[in-house]
């Protein structure tokens, strides 16, 4: 839907990003409140948005794996932990500076996830779904009895450095966090305008027509797994820099679920739905959290701290919510309200 | 050679466990085609509703098995009317997904229930063991194996031979054409979340007699959902078998690789062989080769 007078004279125009100067003010705008936003952020909102940002990343690279290319992972906590243990080996045991343990983590999970996308080529669905689960499981086990990932105690990253400066606080992590995020939902919401895009859009809308119109379904769908658990492993790198500490516990299928339940939520196929998603989940789960220690008071009954199961139960019955009552998510919502503003005041 | 027996055996009691979870999950997926990954939790809290009656509330064996029965196929049924079937008509992907978030609600609750501890149900079936050429089995465990195969015999029966299975295999295989042939499909629905849930009952409450209430009681349920996909989702048989497989080459594998790998193999053998199977026979060991060729 385009705003009253404004038309596309060209193919470059119907798919540019930014179309109108209104656009371009509001995307600097919220660049620059972006990157100032610590200097006047509390700390607790600061390291909020860090959690934030490494979640949307996380869930960037699933709404291009399911959202557009339509295969279902339930994997993507275990991906974003082979991106976490390689940063964290690759910086502990072989110096290597954070700034290319980086992308390097981000290839490695890439790489394993063409590995876990290989049954793609065969099943679909549910099928699929289980699969990737069973893939989880698999690298948890394997994280847990390597020597490399140091088992059940952990890895303990440097902080990352740039010549003498350590972005050793929430604060200096947040401004490597913010460039991370923003570039790589400028890759993902360019990603799928361009070919390769398209031949996801097509494996998922049906993936039969697709192959007799030359996409070449094995290549594209094993690209849609690189891509995501690409994504995945730069989170997991970023996270794993961020606080300093990584272990099994902190990628567990409650986190992978946490991640198809933002995109659910969030609406599939849309890339700002991403935003949505993480963003109400997350929300959800500070509410909990400042609610649960006055509901545990108020009711003795639910235990001192029901504050990790009364978030599942939340973020259950957000998922059943929008599963019957709005299958398209929050951003089917956000289009409705764009499009009811851009042609006021007419009716349509 | 009687190690080696010794664990087959082991894993043949746990593996009926498996089992009778996988035939929960199989029941759904052959009238309503939903694949329920809620099952875990339906086993977890058949298993803590018999607890309170039977550990809870000192009731005697027989009476606390009605109670536990009832409520566990109320929350079946709930599970159907409130979630499963405003989605009726809509893609089954979204019945998936569902089934995900009804397990991770429940999963809230039962963690809420038991607060981080765990409850051990007080030994209600004879214990001890029978010991035949050097091998032992525990009676309670072997009770409970008994219990899963004449359940399995029971659901075959009814599925061959009763009105009611008839009509869920008839809904299974198109509503509209059952529909017109004067079966309720609705009603099915209900019937067979109340029948599946207490299946999973029955394996909860078997479960929980071998170990602890504990937090990782529901993902018994995912245990139970890769039997059902090696089986080939829509054959009891094919849950039955690979249920004691399964139970078997878990044992085996870890009383022989545990020593090699250092330990673990129980928690990972049941993921690799459904990948294993996946990548072979995407449509299950006995399953109808219906799966799409992609």
């Amino acid at each position: 839907m385009r705003p009253c007078g404004v038309f596309d004279r060209s193919y470059g125009q119907d798919i540019a990003i930014v179309r109108t100067w209104q656009h371009w003010v509001t995307l600097l705008t919220a660049l620059v409140l972006l990157y100032f936003f610590p200097l006047f952020g509390s700390y607790y909102l600061i390291s909020f948005m860090n959690s934030l940002a490494i979640s949307v990343i996380v869930v960037l690279g699933l709404q291009i794996v399911s959202g557009y290319c339509g295969q279902i992972s339930f994997g993507q906590a275990a991906f974003m932990g082979i991106g976490a243990y390689t940063s964290s080996i690759l910086t502990l045991q072989f110096g290597c500076p954070f700034w290319v343990a980086l992308p390097l983590s981000g290839i490695m999970a890439g790489a394993i996830g063409i590995i876990g996308g290989a049954p793609s080529l065969r099943i679909k669905g549910m099928y699929l779904a289980m699969a990737t689960i069973a893939i989880h499981f698999v690298v948890i086990w394997l994280i847990l009895h390597l020597e490399i990932t140091g088992s059940f105690k952990g890895l303990y990253p440097p902080p990352p450095r740039l010549g003498g400066f350590e972005f050793d606080t929430d604060e200096r992590m947040y401004y490597i966090i913010m460039s991370v995020m923003v570039i790589m939902t400028y890759a993902a919401r360019n990603l799928v305008r361009t070919k390769v895009g398209r031949a996801f859009v097509a494996i998922r809308d049906n993936d039969l027509a697709g192959e007799v119109m030359g996409v070449n379904l094995y290549y594209y769908k094993l690209l849609a797994f690189f891509i995501s658990c690409f994504y995945a492993g730069i989170a997991g790198s970023l996270w794993a820099h961020l606080i300093t500490v990584v272990n099994s516990e902190q990628f567990t299928l409650l986190h992978a679920l946490e991640y198809v339940g933002m995109l659910i939520i969030g609406g599939m196929g849309s890339i700002p739905g991403v935003f949505f998603g993480v963003l109400f989940i997350r929300i959800l789960n500070e509410l909990v959290m400042f609610t649960s220690p006055v509901l545990a008071k108020t009711f003795p009954w639910l235990g001192s701290s029901p504050a990790a199961a009364l978030g599942l139960m939340a973020f259950g019955l957000a998922v059943i919510i929008f599963l019957i009552f709005e299958q398209r998510g929050l951003a089917h919502r956000w289009e409705v309200f764009k499009a009811s503003y851009r042609l006021y005041p007419f009716a349509y | 050679m009687i190690g080696f027996l010794q664990q087959a055996i082991t894993g043949l009691m746990v593996g009926s466990l498996y089992a009778l979870v996988g035939a929960a999950v199989v029941l759904v997926y052959k009238s309503t085609h939903v694949v329920s990954l809620a099952h875990g939790q339906l086993v977890a809290f058949g298993a803590l509703f018999f607890w309170l009656f039977l550990g809870g509330l000192g009731l005697p064996l027989w009476v606390s098995l009605i109670p536990a029965f009832i409520l566990t196929a109320l929350l079946g049924l709930m599970i159907e009317r409130l979630t499963l079937r405003p989605l009726i008509g809509q893609p089954l992907f979204a019945a998936f997904l569902m089934t995900f978030a009804i397990f991770i609600l429940l999963e809230g609750v039962y963690v809420l229930y038991l607060k981080g501890g765990s409850r051990s149900l007080p030994p209600f079936l004879p214990t001890g063991n029978l010991v035949i050429h050097g091998l032992s089995i525990p009676i309670n465990q072997l009770v409970s194996f008994c219990v899963a195969i004449l359940l399995f015999v029971g659901l075959s029966l009814v599925f061959k031979y009763t009105k009611l299975g008839l009509g869920m295999r008839a809904t299974a295989e198109d509503h509209q054409l059952a529909q017109s042939a004067g079966i309720k499909v609705r009603n099915i629905f209900s019937y067979i979340w109340i029948l599946s849930a207490l299946v999973a009952a029955v394996g909860g409450i078997a479960t929980a007699n071998v170990m602890d209430i504990y937090y990782m009681l529901p993902y018994i349920g995912i245990n139970g959902l890769i039997v059902a996909i090696c089986g080939g989702l829509d054959s009891l048989l094919g849950a039955l078998m690979v249920g004691l497989l399964l139970g078997v080459v878990e044992n085996v594998g870890a009383g022989y690789l545990d020593p090699l790998v250092g330990g673990g193999v129980k928690d990972v053998a049941a993921y690799v062989v459904l990948l294993l199977v996946l990548l072979i026979r995407p449509y299950g060991l006995f399953g109808l080769v219906r799966i799409e060729r992609i």
